[in-house]
C-alpha cells in the first residue's frame, strides 16, 4: 500500500530509561499499597483475604486480556494490530508476576483457612450433602495441580509470544510470524479452558452452592475490556513520553475503542443472559446469589453496575469522534477500568448480609497489587522495542486506515 | 451540431464507431472495448450468468429435483391441515420433536449470511466480499423454511397473525414476557433487517444488469428493481455510510436472534433446557452449521457457473477455519454443559446429561458428537481444508451434526419427565420425513433461482477491493 | 469551431443544456479530476462510479451525511416505543401473571425492546439513505449518454451541471478537458423527450387497483362495526361443530325428534338410591325421627367433626355459640340493612324441642331465609352437626347439677 510510503519508522522506539519516574512510581505504591493492606487488614483477616482476592482477580484480568489480545492478533493474521502489539506483549509476558501474586490467595488456602472457601473447610465438607458431592473437584490438592496447569499455560504462552517476538526484531522473516500464528490456534482452546476453570475455582466457588455454566464467559468479557483499556492507556503513557508518536496514530485507537465497545455489549450480553435465565427460572439453587446482590446495599451497586457498566459507556463509546480523540478515549479506558473493579468487587463480596464492606483495605490491596504489576510491565517494557520492528506486517500496520 | 460530431467522434476514438446502434450488439461492442479491464471483468463474469439464455444443465437437474421436493412438501402440508399434527410423530411427552428441531435448525443456517456481512465487513474481512451475496441469499432463504415451522407447528398455519401485537375485537394483547413471543420478533426482525441488508447490496449489481441488458424486458424489471442508481458519488457515501450501519445493527441482530430462540428452552426449568450457556453456545452453533451450509451451496455453484476465478480457494479455506473455530466453541460448550451438571449436583441434571449420553437416544448423541466435535477437528489440516471432496463431506456431516444436536436438546429432556411415569419415546412417521425433506426442496428451488436470475457475487464490492481500485 | 481545444464542444442552446460530462479510466483520474473541479469552486456537480471509490469523498468535498442521526433516533424512539408498549399492554390494558413474574418485568421485556429497536433502526435507515440520495429515480439525462451506461461496469465520470452559478460552456468544458479525460467532454441535454407525469392508461391502472385494495378491508370494516343475525363465516370449522348431539338439539332419528332422552323408567343413578327414610331425611313413617339413625355413630369423634362442620358452616351467622350473633348478622346490623332478617337463635326453646329428624330437615332444605346445605354438607356430616348442636343447646342452657362435680368447684 502506498500509504506505507507516508508512515514511517523514525520514531523512537525504546522507552530507554525515561519509564523510571513511573517505575519508581509504581514499585512504591505497590510495597506501600500492600504493606498498608497488610497492616490495617491485620484485625479481620476474613476481610483482607477477599480484598486481596479481588484486587489479584483485577490484575489477572488484565494480563488475560492482553493475553488474548495477542493471541487473537495472530490466529487471525491481523496486521492493523502489530504496531500496537508489542505493549500488549509485555503486559502479557507479566504472567509470572501475576502468579507471585496469586500466592496471597494461595497460600492462606494452604494454610487450611476457609474464610474464603468453604469447601476448605472438611468439617462442612464432610456434613454437607452437597459440598461432600463436589469434593472431588473441590478439594486443595487437585485445586493445587489445576493452578500449577493455569499458570504454567499462561506463563508459557505468554513469554512464548514475547520471546519469539523479540527475537524476530533482530531476525525479521515471516517465519516467527507463521510459528507464533500455527501455536495461537490450539493455545486458545487451551486458554479458553484454563480461564473458564480458573473463574470456577476463584469466584464461583466462593459460594460452593451457585453454579452458571456461563460463568467463564462472563468473567472473560471483564477481562477483555480490561486488557483493551489497560492497553490504549499505556499506548498513550509511551506516547506521552514521546515515543511511537508517529506509528501509532488515531486509526489504531480507533480500533481498540471499536473493541472496547462491541465488548461493553458482549459483556452486558453475557450479563444479561446469565441474570435473566436464572431471573426467569426462578430456582431456589441459582436465584439466591442473585438475590443476594439485590439485598441492602447491595441493590444499589447492582444498579450502579448496570449503569456504568454498560448503559454510560454504551452511549459515551458510541461515536466514531469519541474513539479517534486520544483524550475521550483515555477518558472511557479509566472509566472501564474503574466499573471493572466494581464488577469484580460485586462477583466477590456479596454474601447475603446487605452490607457493602467497602474500605481502605480494598483500596490499599488494589492499588499495591496494581503497582506490582505495573512496576513489572514497565521495567520489562525498558529492555525491549515499543514496536516489533521485525514483523513483516508492520508496514500495513503503519499504513492503516478505517473506512 | 458540434456536440453530435464530438461523439462520433469519440466514438471512432475508442473504436466503437462501428459498433451498429442495435441493442442486441451492445454487449458484444463493450466486451470488445474492454480489453483487459479488471472491473469490466469482475462484472463480466458475473452478470453473464445472468444474461446466459441457457443455464448449465446441472442447474436444470437440480431445479428438478428441488421441485419434485417441493411438490412432496405441499402434499404433506396440505396433509397437515387437512388432518392436524395427529399426521406426525409428537406425542405426550414429546409435544415439541421435529416441527421444533428443524425450526431451530434452518434458523441456525440462516446466521451465516448475515455474519459475513455484517460481523466479517465490520473486522474488514476482504475475502467476504466474494461470499456474501450468496451467503444473505441463503440466510433469507433458510429464514423462510424457518418460519413455516412454527406456523405449521400450532395447527392451523393461517393464524400466526394471532402472535403480533395487532388490536383486536378481544381487547388481547399477545404474552410479550413469554420467550415464545420474542422468538416471533426476533425472527421476523432478522428476517426483515436480512432482506433490506441483501437488498441495498443487490441495488449496484441491478443497475449493472440493467446497463447491459439487451432485451426490454430484463431492462424494465431490473431497471425498476435497481431505483435508478447511477452510481453518483454522493449517493456511495451516504449508500456506504448506511451499509456500515446496517452492519453494526446486524452484528447484536445476529447475535440475538438464536440467542432469543436458545431462551425458548434455557428459560424453562426443564433439565438440559436450563444452562445459563446456551445463548452463546447456539449462536455458535448457528454460525458452525450456516457457514458449513454455505460451503455446501458454493462448492457446486462455483463449479458450474464458472466463479473459480473469484471464489478461490483460499476463501474456501478462510470458511473452513471459522468451521472448526465455532466447531470448537460448541465443543466447549458441551463440555460446560457436563461439567456443570456434575457440579451442580443436581440429580435431575445428572440424569439427564447421563441420559442423553448412554439412555435411548445415545445414538443421536454421538451422532451429534462425532459430526460436531470430532470429524471438523480434521480441518486442523491444510490437506483437508483445501480438498473440495473432503470439505463438503465435512459440510454435510456438520449440517447432520446440528440438526441431531437440536434433536438431542429437545428429543433428550422432555422424552424424560420428572416423573419416570411420563416418560416417553418420540419416533417420527413419514410425514415428518417429507414436511423436513419438503423444505430442503423450497430451499434449494429458491437457491437455484437466486443463482440464474441474481447476481451471485457483490461485483461492486468485489471491484472495490480490487488492487486496481486503490493503487494511487 | 473556435474554440482552442478540439475536446470541447459547442452549446447552441445553453438553456437545454443540463451539463457536462467527463469520462475517465481509472479511479485515480477520478480522483486527481475531482479535485481540480472542487478546487475550481464547483457545487452542483457529482462523480459517478462502479463502485465506492476510496479516497473520492475528500477529493470532492463531500460532507459526512446526517443519516447516523437519524437512525440514532429512529433506534430510541423505536426501543422507547416498545418498552412503553409492553408496559402500557401487560400493566393496563391487559393485565394477565404469568410464571409469577410482575406484570411490568423488564428482564422479559428487554429482547422485544431490543428488536424493535434495531428494526426501526435498520428500516429507516435504509429509507433515509433511499430518500437522503432522490430514490428511486426513473429518469435522468444521463441515461441517454451511451457511454454512460459503463458507470455499473468499468468507468468513471464526472457531470458538472449547467445549473452550478460557475457554470460557464467554454470554461468548464476547458477545465474539464484539462483533467485528463478519456475522449472528448460530452454535453449532456436535457431530457425533453421523457415526461414528468405517468402515462394516463397507468394512472388510470393504479387508480382501479388501489379502490379495489380497498374493498376487501371496507367490507371488513363494515363487518366489525354493524351487527348481523346470521352465523359468521366458517372457512376452517375449527372445533365449533363436533360429531355429537347437544341438549335441545334437533335428532331426526327419534320419532319425536329429539337428541334429549328420558332415562329408561325405574333407572338410578349408581351410588344415588336414597330409600333410608331415617338415614336420608331424617324421618321414620313419615314423621319426623326423634332419634339418630343407627348409621351415626353417637361418639367423641362423631361430635369433633359436627363442630368443626358447625364452625366451618354454621357459625358465620349463627356465631360460636348458636346464640344467632354471628360475624355475617353483626355486619349486617352494622350496614343498618333493613331487609335483614336475623338468623335464628339457635338456644331457643322451640328449637330446643324439636325432633333431631327436624333440625336435619331444617339444615338440608333450609328454613326461612336460610339456604338449604344438602349441597355442601353431605348426609354423614349433617348428622354429626346435628349431634352437635344438640350438645351445644344442651350446654348453652346447663344448669349447675349438669356439671361434673368434679368441674363444679372451677365454676363457683
Amino acid at each position: 500500500m502506498s500509504h506505507g510510503e507516508e508512515a514511517h519508522l523514525d520514531d523512537r522506539i525504546t522507552l530507554d530509561a525515561d519509564g523510571g519516574a513511573l517505575f519508581r512510581g509504581f514499585a512504591i505504591a505497590g510495597v506501600a499499597g500492600l504493606g498498608g493492606a497488610a497492616l490495617l487488614g491485620m484485625s479481620d483477616t476474613a476481610k483482607l483475604q477477599r480484598a486481596y482476592l479481588v484486587a489479584f482477580m483485577y490484575v489477572l484480568s488484565v494480563a488475560l486480556g492482553a493475553l488474548w489480545f495477542v493471541a487473537i492478533q495472530h490466529l487471525t493474521n491481523a496486521k492493523w494490530s502489530v504496531a500496537v502489539r508489542r505493549v500488549a506483549e509485555i503486559l502479557a509476558s507479566n504472567m509470572l508476576l501475576v502468579a507471585a501474586l496469586s500466592l496471597g490467595v494461595v497460600v492462606p488456602m494452604l494454610a487450611g483457612s476457609s474464610d474464603l472457601y468453604v469447601w476448605l473447610d472438611r468439617a462442612r465438607v464432610e456434613q454437607d450433602h452437597i459440598l461432600h458431592h463436589k469434593a472431588a473437584y473441590l478439594n486443595i490438592q487437585f485445586f493445587m495441580v489445576r493452578w500449577f496447569l493455569y499458570f504454567g499455560f499462561w506463563i508459557w504462552l505468554g513469554r512464548r509470544f514475547f520471546k519469539l517476538s523479540v527475537q524476530q526484531d533482530k531476525e525479521g522473516g515471516a517465519e516467527i510470524s507463521s510459528s507464533l500464528q500455527r501455536i495461537s490456534a490450539p493455545s486458545m482452546i487451551v486458554y479458553a479452558l484454563t480461564l473458564t476453570f480458573c473463574a470456577f475455582d476463584l469466584i464461583m466457588s466462593l459460594d460452593a452452592m451457585w453454579y452458571s455454566t456461563m460463568f467463564g464467559v462472563y468473567y472473560f468479557a471483564g477481562c477483555v475490556l480490561a486488557g483493551y483499556s489497560t492497553l490504549g492507556l499505556a499506548l498513550m503513557w509511551v506516547q506521552s513520553k514521546g515515543r511511537l508518536s508517529q506509528s501509532v496514530n488515531e486509526e489504531h485507537y480507533h480500533d481498540i475503542g471499536k473493541m472496547m465497545f462491541a465488548f461493553i455489549i458482549f459483556w452486558a450480553y453475557v450479563g444479561f443472559s446469565q441474570f435473566m435465565l436464572i431471573w426467569y427460572g426462578d430456582i431456589p439453587e441459582e436465584t439466591h446469589w442473585f438475590h443476594w446482590r439485590f439485598e441492602g446495599d447491595w441493590k444499589v451497586v447492582s444498579g450502579l453496575l448496570l449503569g456504568a457498566h454498560f448503559v454510560v459507556p454504551f452511549f459515551g463509546l458510541m461515536s466514531r469522534h469519541v474513539k479517534r480523540n486520544k483524550r475521550s478515549l483515555a477518558f472511557w479506558a479509566v472509566w472501564i477500568l474503574a466499573v471493572h473493579y466494581l464488577d469484580l468487587f460485586w462477583l466477590v463480596y456479596p454474601n447475603g448480609s446487605g452490607d457493602v464492606p467497602f474500605g481502605a483495605v480494598d483500596i490499599l490491596c488494589w492499588i499495591g497489587v496494581l503497582g506490582i504489576f505495573g512496576a513489572g510491565a514497565i521495567w520489562r517494557a525498558q529492555k525491549v522495542n515499543l514496536i516489533p520492528t521485525g514483523d513483516p506486517r508492520l508496514a500495513d500496520s503503519l499504513a492503516f486506515e478505517n473506512v | 451540431m458540434a456536440a453530435v460530431g464530438d461523439l462520433q467522434e469519440w466514438q471512432r476514438e475508442s473504436g466503437a464507431a462501428d459498433a451498429p446502434a442495435e441493442p442486441k450488439d451492445y454487449r458484444a461492442w463493450q466486451t470488445e472495448s474492454r480489453g483487459d479491464n479488471p472491473f469490466a471483468r469482475i462484472t463480466d463474469t458475473v452478470i453473464r450468468i445472468v444474461e446466459t439464455p441457457k443455464p448449465p444443465r446441472a442447474w436444470y437437474i437440480a431445479l428438478t429435483i428441488s421441485l419434485c421436493w417441493v411438490a412432496c412438501f405441499l402434499v404433506a402440508v396440505s396433509h397437515l391441515v387437512w388432518n392436524g399434527i395427529g399426521i406426525w410423530g409428537n406425542n405426550n411427552p414429546v409435544g415439541w420433536a421435529w416441527d421444533i428441531v428443524n425450526f431451530v435448525f434452518w434458523v441456525g443456517i440462516g446466521h451465516a449470511g448475515t455474519l459475513i456481512s455484517a460481523i466479517l465487513f465490520l473486522l474488514r474481512q476482504q475475502w467476504r466480499t466474494v461470499i456474501n451475496r450468496a451467503a444473505e441469499a441463503m440466510t433469507i432463504f433458510a429464514v423462510i423454511c424457518a418460519l413455516m415451522f412454527p406456523a405449521l407447528h400450532i395447527g392451523r398455519p393461517w393464524l400466526p397473525y394471532w402472535m403480533l401485537p395487532i388490536p383486536n375485537q378481544m381487547d388481547m394483547w399477545p404474552q410479550f414476557r413469554s420467550p415464545l413471543d420474542w422468538d416471533v420478533f426476533a425472527v421476523s426482525t432478522y428476517f426483515t433487517v436480512s432482506l433490506v441488508f441483501w437488498f441495498m447490496g443487490l441495488v449496484p449489481d441491478l443497475a449493472s444488469i440493467r446497463d447491459r441488458a439487451d432485451t426490454t424486458g430484463r431492462r424494465l424489471i431490473y431497471g425498476i428493481l435497481a431505483l435508478g442508481w447511477r452510481g453518483s458519488a454522493r449517493q456511495w457515501h451516504r449508500y456506504e455510510r448506511a451499509y456500515l450501519i446496517l452492519a453494526a445493527l446486524s452484528t447484536p441482530l445476529v447475535l440475538s436472534v438464536h440467542s432469543v430462540v436458545s431462551f425458548d428452552f434455557a428459560t424453562a426449568q426443564l433439565p438440559g433446557w436450563h444452562t445459563t450457556i446456551f445463548p452463546p453456545y447456539f449462536v455458535a452453533g448457528a454460525i458452525f452449521s450456516g457457514f458449513a451450509m454455505v460451503n455446501t451451496l458454493l462448492i457446486p455453484a462455483r463449479q458450474f457457473f464458472g466463479l473459480k476465478g473469484l471464489i478461490e480457494m483460499r476463501h474456501l479455506e478462510q470458511m473452513n477455519k471459522i468451521i472448526l473455530a465455532t466447531g470448537t466453541m460448541v465443543g466447549y460448550s458441551y463440555a460446560m454443559e457436563f461439567f456443570i451438571a456434575w457440579y451442580g449436583a443436581s440429580p435431575y441434571e445428572q440424569f439427564t446429561f447421563i441420559n442423553r449420553a448412554f439412555g435411548p437416544y445415545a445414538w443421536a448423541y454421538w451422532t451429534m458428537v462425532s459430526c460436531n466435535v470430532i470429524f471438523p477437528q480434521l480441518f486442523w489440516f491444510r490437506k483437508v481444508r483445501t480438498n473440495i471432496a473432503a470439505m463438503m463431506v465435512l459440510c454435510v456431516l456438520v449440517n447432520v451434526g446440528m440438526w441431531f444436536e437440536r434433536f438431542v436438546i429437545i428429543a433428550t429432556s422432555i422424552s424424560r419427565d420428572f416423573l419416570p411415569s411420563a416418560w416417553g419415546y418420540y419416533v417420527p412417521t413419514k410425514w415428518d420425513f417429507i414436511t423436513f425433506l419438503g423444505t430442503f426442496g423450497i430451499f434449494f428451488t429458491l437457491f437455484l433461482l437466486f443463482c440464474r436470475f441474481l447476481p451471485m457475487i457483490a461485483t461492486a464490492e468485489v471491484k472495490a477491493i480490487h488492487p486496481a481500485a486503490h493503487g494511487h | 469551431m473556435t474554440d482552442s481545444s478540439e475536446n470541447i464542444p459547442v452549446v447552441k442552446e445553453p438553456e437545454q443544456v443540463h451539463g457536462l460530462l467527463a469520462e475517465y479510466e481509472t479511479p485515480q483520474q477520478l480522483i486527481s479530476a475531482a479535485r481540480q473541479v472542487r478546487d475550481a469552486g464547483y457545487s452542483r456537480w457529482d462523480s459517478y462510479s462502479p463502485f465506492p471509490v476510496h479516497g473520492l469523498d475528500p477529493a470532492m468535498g463531500i460532507r459526512p451525511t446526517v443519516l447516523p442521526w437519524i437512525v440514532f433516533v429512529a433506534g430510541l424512539c423505536g426501543g422507547t416505543f416498545a418498552l412503553f408498549f409492553q408496559w402500557w399492554t401487560s400493566t393496563t390494558d391487559y393485565p394477565w401473571i404469568v410464571s409469577g413474574k410482575p406484570f411490568f418485568s423488564i428482564p422479559a421485556n428487554i429482547p422485544i425492546t431490543f428488536e424493535l429497536t434495531v428494526l426501526s433502526a435498520a428500516l429507516t435507515c435504509f429509507t433515509s439513505m433511499l430518500l437522503l440520495n432522490r430514490l428511486p429515480l426513473p429518469a435522468h439525462p444521463l441515461d441517454r449518454i451511451r457511454r454512460f451506461a459503463r458507470v455499473t461496469d468499468d468507468r468513471f465520470f464526472i457531470l458538472i451541471q449547467a445549473s452550478d452559478p460557475k457554470f460557464d460552456a467554454r470554461e468548464t468544458a476547458e477545465l474539464l478537458a484539462r483533467t485528463g479525460p478519456r475522449g472528448a467532454v460530452e454535453t449532456v441535454m436535457e431530457d425533453t423527450h421523457s415526461s414528468a407525469t405517468l402515462p394516463r392508461g397507468v394512472v388510470f391502472g393504479l387508480l382501479i387497483v388501489g379502490s379495489a385494495a380497498i374493498v376487501p378491508f371496507a367490507l371488513t370494516t363494515l363487518a366489525r362495526v354493524s351487527t348481523s343475525t346470521s352465523t359468521r363465516f366458517h372457512i376452517i370449522p375449527d372445533m365449533d361443530w363436533q360429531q355429537k348431539f347437544k341438549a335441545q338439539r334437533q335428532n331426526s332419528f327419534f320419532a319425536d325428534q329429539r337428541a334429549m332422552r328420558l332415562d329408561v323408567p325405574g333407572t338410578v343413578a349408581q351410588g344415588e338410591l336414597q330409600d333410608d327414610d331415617h338415614y336420608y331425611h331424617g324421618k321414620v313413617n313419615g314423621s319426623f325421627a326423634k332419634t339418630f339413625p343407627p348409621q351415626v355413630e353417637i361418639s367423641d369423634q362423631t361430635m369433633a367433626r359436627g363442630q368443626e362442620r358447625f364452625g366451618i358452616y354454621c357459625t358465620p351467622c349463627h356465631g360460636d355459640d348458636g346464640s344467632g350473633q354471628g360475624m355475617v348478622h353483626l355486619r349486617a346490623k352494622s350496614l343498618m340493612q333493613g331487609t335483614w332478617v336475623p338468623p335464628a337463635d339457635l338456644r331457643q326453646d322451640t328449637l330446643r324441642y324439636k325432633s333431631v329428624g327436624e333440625l336435619f330437615d331444617g339444615i338440608s332444605r333450609g328454613v326461612r331465609n336460610m339456604p338449604g346445605y344438602a349441597r355442601q354438607v353431605d348426609v354423614a356430616d349433617r348428622w354429626a352437626i346435628v349431634l352437635y348442636l344438640r350438645a351445644l343447646q344442651h350446654a348453652q342452657g346447663a344448669r349447675i347439677e349438669d356439671i361434673p362435680e368434679s368441674e363444679r368447684k372451677g365454676l363457683e
